[in-house]
């Protein structure tokens, strides 16, 4: 499944979010699982948790480490993708795609629109390396 | 996710070839070191099935020599040296008067007065100083040459054929835990059959002009056995899944060779001093100390890490100090240390602390892995 890169917003923390009708699918960025590595485990909020933005959510892990998942956006879970829980290689193969983490419900749009495009979040990253 | 950058780090001198071949490069103990080259679950299985090859340059090479180089050694660690026939090696720990350790390390006897101590980057300080300061009365030599030789390790079922392949016959390779000068490739290197993975292989000492042809040659020759060069991160799953410690984690200056589980590594009828003795012969002989070093396997499917606190039947019992993924075994494993008013008897059910929740581990064996 390929991705439009264009729909894609995201945070300094390497998350992303792509909007959805009245949801937000959330996950992590390609730049963030190539840091990772394996990625091994991922432990995701139940749904109807509500979170601030920038509260942890969960967690991802991979061989090297655990790192705590910032939410990009806040609201409340509908959806968490329980087959990413089962393979969670997924994120390594797809992670816009069949490696979404969770679904959002009741975000604040102001917070959608500060988000950095996907061209802007790579513009960020090379900044950052240097 | 919260990532870092460190500066001001030291390179091996194959830091150029690392680079080369796509290495993400990571700090570690002070130096800039190759973390993995392509996937760490796929180099720790070359390792576990074929070979692998690793650049661990950072790890410290003195040599110690003179007519007391025994009976100083013999003052330092656990292990009675005077039973190492020459070329041979043994594994042991520098201790302090308390039996704290202050270094984990593998001594060689290359010569009746001369040996080779080889230990941890992030130590080779610390442990100089330590020899330094224990001298007085020895007429001995302590050469640190950590930053002229360069060290390489061949390590998987296939490394013996591999040296074979470059023209050493098995016949002159050292066997293990054994170290003997030899010539690869028509450079000179010092070979030790001893490694950190859990799998038989070598570790080749060379001058740090040397190590790049060596390394690069290494590589192009053993392609064809399936070698492949591996990084820091899968010879950490390699030693934890072969039950090895890391020092730092498992063991430190607050923790005895009794309370690390290291007592099969201790000589119990060394005749001659060494400093801790006392502590520890006393930890052996009453069982009183305080705390014991366990593995344990979880039974869910969470992760346990460094500094995660150990629970038995609810009470903070202990604290993980390496932990993570065994991808040959198909576990999630660690090593921790149990308070010893606390059963830790294998079999034992505990739980881990992970982000405020308890889950299932049970103590089990080490090693978890043995290979065949």
């Amino acid at each position: 499944m390929t991705t439009d890169m264009t729909k894609v917003l995201c945070a300094k923390s390497h998350e992303y979010f792509i909007k959805e009708g009245k949801s937000l699918k959330m996950g992590v960025t390609d730049f963030a699982v190539e840091q990772l590595g394996d990625v091994v485990f991922i432990e995701l909020p139940e749904i109807d948790s509500s979170f601030k933005k920038g509260d942890i959510f969960g967690t991802i892990e991979s061989v090297k480490a655990a790192s705590e998942l910032y939410i990009p956006v806040g609201g409340t879970v509908i959806e968490i993708n329980e087959k990413v829980i089962e393979k969670p290689e997924l994120i390594n193969t797809d992670c816009f795609g069949e490696g979404w983490l969770i679904k959002v419900k009741d975000f604040n749009e102001a917070e959608v629109e500060e988000a950095m495009t996907y061209d802007e979040y790579k513009e960020f990253i090379e900044e950052e390396a240097h | 996710m919260v990532m870092g950058n460190e500066k001001d780090l030291k390179k091996t001198a194959l830091y150029e070839e690392h680079k080369k071949i796509g290495a993400k490069m990571v700090p570690f103990a002070g130096w800039e070191m190759p973390v993995q080259y392509a996937n760490i679950i796929e180099e720790h299985l070359t390792v576990r099935n074929k070979a692998g090859l690793f650049d661990v340059s950072h790890m410290g090479q003195v040599f110690i020599s003179g007519k007391d180089a025994l009976n100083f050694l013999q003052k330092l660690v656990p292990q009675d040296i005077s039973k190492l026939i020459r070329g041979k090696a043994v594994y042991t720990q520098l201790t302090n008067v308390e039996g704290g350790i202050i270094d984990d390390l593998i001594i060689y006897k290359l010569d009746e007065d001369k040996f080779l101590l080889i230990i941890n980057a992030s130590r080779i300080y610390e442990d100089v100083k330590w020899l330094l300061s224990n001298r007085k009365d020895f007429d001995v030599s302590i050469d640190n040459q950590s930053d002229n030789l360069s060290m390489i390790a061949l390590q998987g079922p296939l490394a013996s054929d591999i040296l074979e392949n470059i023209g050493l016959t098995k016949e002159n390779q050292p066997k293990r835990f054994f170290i003997k000068k030899a010539k690869l490739l028509n450079i000179d290197v010092l070979l030790a059959a001893t490694g950190y993975t859990g799998e038989d292989g070598f570790e080749i000492i060379v001058k740090n002009e040397e190590v790049c042809k060596l390394w690069v040659e290494l590589l192009s020759k053993g392609e064809k056995f399936g070698l492949k060069p591996i990084g820091l991160a899968a010879r950490d799953t390699l030693r934890l899944e072969a039950g090895l410690f890391l020092y730092g984690q498992d063991m430190t200056e607050n923790t005895t060779p009794v309370e690390a589980s290291l007592v099969w590594t201790i000589s119990k009828d060394k005749k001659e001093d060494y400093l801790g003795k006392d502590k520890i012969l006393s930890q052996i002989n009453q069982k009183d100390e305080s705390k014991r070093l366990v593995g344990f396997k979880m039974l869910d499917k969470s992760i346990p890490r460094h500094d995660y606190r150990i629970y038995i039947n609810n009470e903070d019992s202990g604290v993980v100090t390496s932990g993570g993924v065994a991808p040959f075994i198909g576990e999630n494993i660690g090593l921790g240390y149990i308070n010893t008013n606390k059963p830790t008897t294998i079999g034992t059910k505990i739980d881990i602390m992970i982000r405020e929740k308890l889950h299932p581990a049970e103590i089990v064996k080490r090693p978890f892995y043995v290979k065949k």
